[in-house]
């Protein structure tokens, strides 16, 4: 025997137990609910969705791509070269030792970046505790393998070396057989297989697949995820699959408001509770955590004071996804919480206490304000807004059915409205609204888990909106726009829906809209605020922006924009569950505008305005696109209008 | 303790759907706050369309007493009270798009000869009998001992009720009762039905256009009460203290 094959034998052994520790793992896995996964498609699929999917996300960090291409590169290469070994011939060929020696020395420098990420001090969002082995056990495990490799290329007499080498490296890979079992390594098989097996198979290869799955309230089993066996199997995969790298908790809005939300450390308390007594969780808690008594199992319940996360955690969520799109281990973290929401809603009926009255009037009003109907186009008033029930029976399908939302109710986003309107009217657009037959999308009962309530919304809005004839679904609210483009399909609605900075664009890309130069009358920059639920639920990001850029308005860029913008708080029902922080998300997004000196924020969204607007003291102004449009339309010379011209602006 | 609690249906003041009436779902959770208390709820109607959502606000079980539509729901109650024999009887002090004028459950109280107490807020149960904490005007509050078996109307400013959780309105169950043939149709409504609105608030006549602080005494003075307190009183004294009060509010000319 000489130290070639010994390492050989090394590898094959922590191969063989790695799997076992799979093995182990997805024992507990399959606790949970069925789940219907096409194997084939998925593990065909992997490697792209690896080096797409995967690689476009962990290159937003360049230190950490580099890191783990070099660390896991080096490492499987090495170890499926170290096997090799069990060739005779090659065990004293010095070609083979000195390949041998290369790829554990990549690996090796790995192992030695990633120590480096934590020292000297670690990065808050990073975790200790047994992360701080990996390091030392990844260099000892290269660096005795690299003194194989050494040993062979130096010839027969150096077998002393390459017996050190074997020790070193058969006592790192015992410490990487442990934490593949119960820590930081588990990523590598968790992530593997939650890749193929993902829930969302549609999101890979820049599709979107961002609507929630329905539940089947008819079903007998409970609605929601009480305990972690209600959760899908491949969800508790990929909860295992979280390697703590704290990037969601970086993007997470809450987290940064100080309230009790941190979607890295909610994922560790679904593990935790799925396998109590694991690895202890040693990255940030949650901010002014509420107590809880920590006690979970695969049958016990998650939420509330007696279990593993209290239930101000789940309420904080503004759904906003800044974790999900900034997570390179593809966990869906508002999957996780809508599913605990809906058990926490529809068994318990435990909402917060200011959600209790809007989700009621939901059901007897289908508004969440209790108001009538028909009021929704009160804020036009003076202004036409033709009800497509008003229409002829003869008459063309309307070009488009304006969908007004909830901001229709609200004073402020009313001027909105009215710009928008008035730009229909000076643009000619055969436009008509539903009246009284508009009822709420849904979005609000949704996201706070009232499954019940939402379903029965939609498909009385879909049964209305099938009886119409119309072109498109025109919206100004990002959130309708979501429900109705992607949620409703589910149900039987298949609408075309667009928004209106989208549309608006369109209308002066195609001519119908004359604008003229705003930037002699609004001196100083704009800056626009990605809706969340228009760019990272719709991929939406580039027409805004085109269409600011038409006005002849100075744009400037957040830090955070486009699909990696911030939230403002105002999604997810997190405004009327309003759980406590120490600072308001509104007024950290706030911030972020004033830092770039604009002096207007250009929203396109009536709960990003509700939201913006609520922040105090001097600060950037708050206007939508709409009514900047307005502004830059009736700034256009009178002759570049011709539009305009011939059809004044419609009064009642 | 057996408590049953009349549902009646509801229609929402925006929207004219029809649905349960928040302060009949109030009484329920008054019910259920009695703890251990054996709770259902009571419909007289042709279905129970209107009220099932009551099952999701911490309702487990709901009786139907078929009747024709257009029934007076009177006859139907008590026969069902008699029925189903509960200790206490919860209502609501008045329905929701309805007639509303609140009289049922005082003709339900005199049919099946149990005392009323109106307005409760808080009930406590102790011993055989029950505590109620009575709702007066302007946020006064009156605790009162009752023996069962009782009727107790609810009051708007009691606890709202309980969230709803669809999950527990799928469970629970609606119990059809034997039909039951009523003795007359309902009295037709001597009423006109205008859409509803807002009232304005009223400000005190006696400081109308008086300056702010005017009508704030005003307003303070008024909700201080007036009358006097006797404690114990001598029967006969205390009438005479009625008669006087009800000449000085022009009640009684004489
Ligand atoms: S959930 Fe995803 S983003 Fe968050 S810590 Fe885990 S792997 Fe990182
Ligand atoms: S969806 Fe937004 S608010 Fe919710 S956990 Fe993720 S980042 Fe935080």
């Amino acid at each position: 025997m000489t130290p070639a094959p010994t390492l050989a034998l090394l590898v094959l052994i922590l191969a063989a137990l790695a799997v076992a520790q799979a093995l182990r793992r997805a024992r507990l896995w399959r606790r949970g609910r069925p789940a219907h996964v096409d194997w084939l498609a998925g593990l065909k699929a992997l490697p792209r969705r690896y080096l797409h999917d995967v690689h476009d996300v962990v290159a937003r960090d360049p230190y950490a791509a580099r890191m783990h291409a070099i660390a896991a590169g080096g490492l499987i290469t090495a170890s499926v070269l170290g096997v090799f070994g069990l060739v005779p011939a090659l065990g004293h060929s010095p070609v083979y030792g000195a390949l041998l020696a290369l790829a554990f020395a990549a690996a090796l420098a790995g192992g030695v970046m990633v120590g480096r990420r934590r020292s000297p001090v670690k990065p808050a969002r990073l975790s200790g505790g047994r992360f701080r082995l990996v390091p030392p056990a990844l260099t000892a495990y290269a660096g005795g393998g690299l003194l194989v490799g050494i040993a062979i290329l130096a010839g027969p007499g150096f077998a002393a070396l390459g017996w050190l080498g074997v020790a070193l490296a058969a006592a790192g890979a015992a410490v990487l057989v442990y934490l593949l079992g119960d820590g930081p390594m588990r990523h590598v098989f968790a992530g593997a297989l939650h890749l193929a097996a993902h829930p969302r198979s549609d999101r890979f290869e820049g599709g979107r697949e961002t609507a929630l799955h329905p539940v089947d309230l008819a079903a007998p089993q409970k609605l929601g995820a009480e305990t972690p066996a209600d959760f899908a199997w491949n969800r508790l995969l990929g909860f295992d699959a979280c390697i703590q790298c704290g990037r969601c908790e970086v993007a997470c809005p809450a987290f940064a408001a100080g309230q009790p939300l941190n979607p890295k450390k909610l994922i560790q308390d679904l593990v935790g509770s799925l396998a109590p007594g694991g690895a202890p969780y040693a990255g940030s808690p949650y901010p002014n955590a509420r107590p809880v008594a920590g006690v979970g199992g695969p049958e016990l319940p998650i939420v509330g004071l007696g279990a593993m996360v209290h239930p101000d955690t789940i309420w904080s969520c503004t759904t906003c996804r800044a974790c999900v799109e900034e997570c390179p281990m593809m966990i869906e973290h508002v999957d996780a919480i809508v599913d605990l929401r809906r058990f926490q809603t529809m068994e318990l009926g435990a909402v917060p206490e200011k959600a209790v009255q809007p989700l009621l009037d939901l059901r007897q009003a289908e508004e969440p304000g209790g108001r009538a109907l028909a009021a929704r186009g009160d804020f036009a008033a003076g202004l036409a807004l033709p009800k497509i029930q008003d229409r002829p029976a003869e008459a063309r399908p309307a070009e488009v059915l304006l969908w007004l939302g909830e901001g229709a109710y609200d004073l402020r986003y009313g001027r909105t409205l009215r710009a928008l309107v008035r730009l229909l009217g000076a643009a000619q657009v055969d436009f008509a609204v539903l009246g009284a037959e508009e009822r709420d999308c849904g979005d609000l009962a949704r996201r706070l888990g009232d499954e019940a309530t939402f379903q029965d919304l939609a498909r009385a809005n879909i049964a209305t909106l099938s009886r119409h004839r119309f072109g498109r679904i025109l919206t100004a609210d990002p959130h309708a726009l979501h429900v109705i483009r992607n949620e409703y399909p589910a149900f039987g609605g298949h609408l075309e829906v667009v928004h209106h900075s989208s549309f608006l664009d369109e209308l002066v890309a195609g001519g119908r809209l004359a604008v003229g130069d705003l930037g002699a009358a609004l001196p100083g920059a704009v800056t626009y605020h990605d809706p969340c639920y228009l760019g990272r639920y719709n991929g939406e990001t580039e027409a805004p922006r085109r269409l600011l850029d038409r006005l002849g308005l100075e744009r400037r860029e957040m830090a955070r924009s486009g699909k990696r913008s911030m939230c403002c708080g105002g999604g997810g029902g997190a405004p009327v569950a309003d759980i406590e922080g120490e600072r308001r998300i509104p007024d950290l997004r706030m911030g972020q505008a004033s830092e770039t000196g604009a002096a207007i924020v250009a929203v396109a969204c009536p709960t990003c305005t509700a939201m913006l607007e609520g922040v105090t003291g001097a600060r950037p102004e708050v206007r939508d696109i709409a009514e900047l449009l307005l502004a830059a339309v009736e700034a256009a010379p009178p002759a570049a209008a011709p539009a305009r011209q011939r059809q004044p602006e419609p009064v009642a | 303790m057996k408590v049953l609690v009349l549902l009646s249906a509801g229609r929402h003041p925006a929207s004219g759907r029809a649905g349960p009436v928040p302060v009949e779902l109030a009484a329920v959770r008054l019910g259920a706050s009695l703890g251990g208390a054996d709770l259902a709820g009571l419909h007289a109607g042709p279905d129970a369309d209107a009220v099932a959502d009551a099952l999701g606000h911490g309702l487990a079980r709901l009786h139907l007493q078929p009747l024709a539509p257009d029934a007076d729901p009177l006859g139907a109650l008590e026969a069902a009270v008699r029925r189903l024999a509960p200790d206490l009887v919860l209502a609501g002090n008045r329905g929701q798009g309805g007639e509303d004028a609140g009289l049922l459950p005082y003709a339900l109280a005199a049919r099946l000869g149990r005392p009323i107490v109106a307005d409760a807020v808080a009930l406590a149960s102790d011993g055989d009998g029950l505590v109620a904490e009575q709702a007066l005007g302007r946020g006064a509050r009156r605790r009162v001992e009752l023996a069962l078996p009782a009727v107790v109307t609810v009051h708007p400013s009691a606890p709202p009720p309980l969230p709803f959780a669809f999950g527990r309105r799928r469970s629970g169950t609606i119990e059809r009762l034997p039909a039951f043939a009523a003795d007359a149709p309902a009295p037709a409504a001597p009423f006109e039905e205008r859409p509803y609105r807002k009232r304005p608030k009223l400000i005190a006549k006696a400081a109308a256009g008086a300056s702010a602080a005017d009508r704030l005494k005003a307003a303070t003075e008024a909700a201080s009460g007036g009358g006097r307190v006797l404690v114990a009183p001598d029967p006969a004294e205390a009438a005479a203290e009625i008669l006087a009060h009800l000449r000085a509010i022009g009640v009684l000319k004489r």
